[in-house]
């Protein structure tokens, strides 16, 4: 049975209707990991054993009659999410055997809804890079060409997800890190509101501005993921108390008379030609189908890659002081003082980017710099909330790219940070204003790679994005990658 | 960048780098810097009060003590002995 393209709906069906059951749909996507995961390098760790285990459990609970939405459907997870008795390395060598002694908030959610784990996904190292090349372990490939990256930071999740690896993924999004690889790959990712998911056992990056959210075949299916994941908690003082709604309750509705605005910042120079033509193109069938496109303004986007910067690495500087050698994480055996100890633990373990980040951290909030770097971030952060702010005052929902380009080439950019952090334009103001935002694929360009575009809606609106996603996707056909 | 400003932003980083690493460095930063002072020229005020707008400190749990992970869990991670974590000698 080829199960590569199918949705979460599909297959909840064929396991209700006992066409198949949860321990061989489980074998299927360990067979297909077998096959295809030498080349992909999407997964650090694939949890087999784990696998077969739940899924009995799946089963049983399908046979009781009471399964819900995810009973039995195989997930796989970012590698920066804490699963209790699994390795979860962060795809760093600093936590190269750290094997987390709880789960996170999200794992525990989804274990009560009897998912079956497949495994953990690579990612770039402390999720720090859009291409998935910083991983210490697993330097994942695009499946749509293996000479290309999957993006990142959720590369893994993401590339797992179009080879038809796993239905499903979790992720988590700082600055892009689920829409962006979500686009390189040509599949759907979710990155919720600030708080709608809690970050309890998500290893902190940059705290403010991190959420999980899910990577999936289509909206419908992100918005069952979800549905399972979201709501308060008490061990996330950021989680939100807003009410959880089912949030498939719009999907289906028209988007006749719906306002959608584009700002022209967003398809302006640097963002390349068949990336704008793609989604402008995907505006006219929103038009089509009754929107109403609106062009509008957000004057501070270009000042929103250096605010980002300044404020992911200023907190990620300060999460990460954490790792010290000594309570978890790699200790080095050189040191005969505590402080030596310390350095060289911290010196082998993190990569080079992630140095680079907590250098450009400590700078941003050093004595003499903290005003001129890290205060001027957060006033402009405060301005790009309000910028957003007006644009919702008479629109929906805004459209915009996902990322400047289709996916790139493994090696390039990686050498360069800086052209790697310009490249994160069309996505790091939804973290700075905390909105959610879906991107799905609305093309490909020449050479068949996926383009993918954001739909970014209300604080806690997520039923709008899913909405309006979902009316282009039923519109749309999607090409799977040739490796599948 | 200079090597000064840079060697010192190692060491409140807690980070060991070589000569060489440390120049690679200074030039990373550099050219980073230069995007980072872009936004030099908005003028853009911080205003805390906005930021806290939606805390409600009303909404805190309360202050109730609940038992905490076992002390095995915690430290089977770490190197470790008697309960408690191993680090150098602090004090001769």
């Amino acid at each position: 049975m080829d199960v590569s393209q199918l949705k979460i709906r599909q297959l909840r069906e064929m396991l209700d209707k006992k066409q198949i059951s949860a321990a061989e749909l489980a074998d299927e996507y360990i067979k297909r990991i077998k096959k295809y995961d030498e080349k992909l390098e999407s997964y650090i760790t694939v949890t087999e054993e784990i696998a077969k285990e739940q899924a009995k459990t799946a089963q049983e609970r399908i046979n009781a009659g009471s399964a819900s939405a995810l009973t039995g459907i195989p997930i796989a997870v970012k590698d920066n999410i804490c699963t209790e008795g699994v390795k979860t390395t962060c795809a760093s060598r600093m936590l190269e055997n750290f094997v987390p002694p709880y789960n996170a908030t999200v794992m525990e959610k989804l274990n009560s809804e009897n998912i079956v784990m497949l495994g953990k996904t690579s990612m770039d190292e402390f999720a720090m890079g859009g291409s998935t090349q910083t991983s210490a372990f697993a330097k994942t490939k695009n499946p749509y060409d293996l000479n290309r990256v999957p993006g990142g930071s959720s590369g893994g999740s993401a590339a797992c997800v179009s080879a038809g690896l796993a239905p499903a993924a979790l992720g988590s999004d700082t600055g892009g890190s689920i829409r962006q690889p979500a686009a390189f790959c040509g599949v759907t990712g979710l990155k919720p509101t600030y708080g709608r998911v809690s970050r309890y056992g998500l290893v902190a990056f940059a705290s403010s501005l991190d959420q999980i959210g899910p990577i999936a075949r289509d909206a419908h299916d992100c918005a069952l993921v979800l549905n399972a994941i979201a709501g308060c908690d008490s061990r996330d003082g950021t989680s939100s108390r807003v009410a959880v709604e089912d949030f498939t309750a719009k999907i289906g509705m028209p988007v006749k008379g719906m306002k959608i605005a584009v700002p022209k910042e967003f398809y302006a120079e640097g963002i390349d030609s068949v990336v704008r033509d793609s989604v402008l193109s995907a505006a006219q069938k929103y038009k089509d189908m009754g929107a109403e496109i609106v062009e509008c303004s957000m004057p501070s986007l270009k000042y929103a890659v250096a605010a980002y910067y300044l404020i992911s690495s200023a907190e990620a500087s300060s999460n990460l002081s954490r790792y010290d050698g000594i309570k978890y994480g790699h200790r080095s055996s050189k040191g005969d003082s505590y402080g030596e100890l310390v350095c060289n633990s911290r010196s082998e373990g993190f990569g080079e980017e992630v140095k680079r980040r907590i250098l450009l951290g400590n700078y941003a909030l050093s004595s003499g710099y903290y005003d001129a770097y890290y205060g001027k971030a957060m006033a402009l952060k405060q301005k790009i909330r309000a910028e957003y702010e007006e644009i919702f005052k008479i629109c929906d929902v805004i459209l915009t790219p996902t990322a400047p380009s289709v996916a790139y080439g493994i090696n390039e950019n990686i050498t360069d940070p800086v052209k790697m952090y310009q490249a994160d334009i069309c996505t790091v103001t939804v973290n700075i204003a905390s909105l959610p935002a879906i991107s799905t694929t609305c093309g490909y360009d020449a050479k068949g790679m996926p383009i993918g575009m954001s739909i970014i809606g209300k604080h806690f609106d997520e039923a709008t994005i899913i909405q309006v996603a979902d009316a282009f996707e039923k519109n749309f056909e999607a090409v799977p990658p040739k490796m599948v | 960048m200079d090597l000064d400003m840079i060697s010192y932003l190692a060491k409140l980083s807690k980070l060991n780098f070589t000569e060489e690493e440390l120049k690679k460095a200074a030039a990373d930063m550099t050219s980073i810097i230069d995007i980072m002072d872009t936004i030099k020229e908005v003028d853009v005020v911080y205003n805390p009060l906005a930021d806290n707008k939606n805390m409600y400190l009303k909404d805190l749990r309360e202050d109730i003590a609940k038992d905490s992970m076992e002390t095995e869990k915690i430290l089977q991670n770490a190197k470790h002995s008697d309960n408690c974590f191993v680090v150098p000698k602090v004090v001769e």
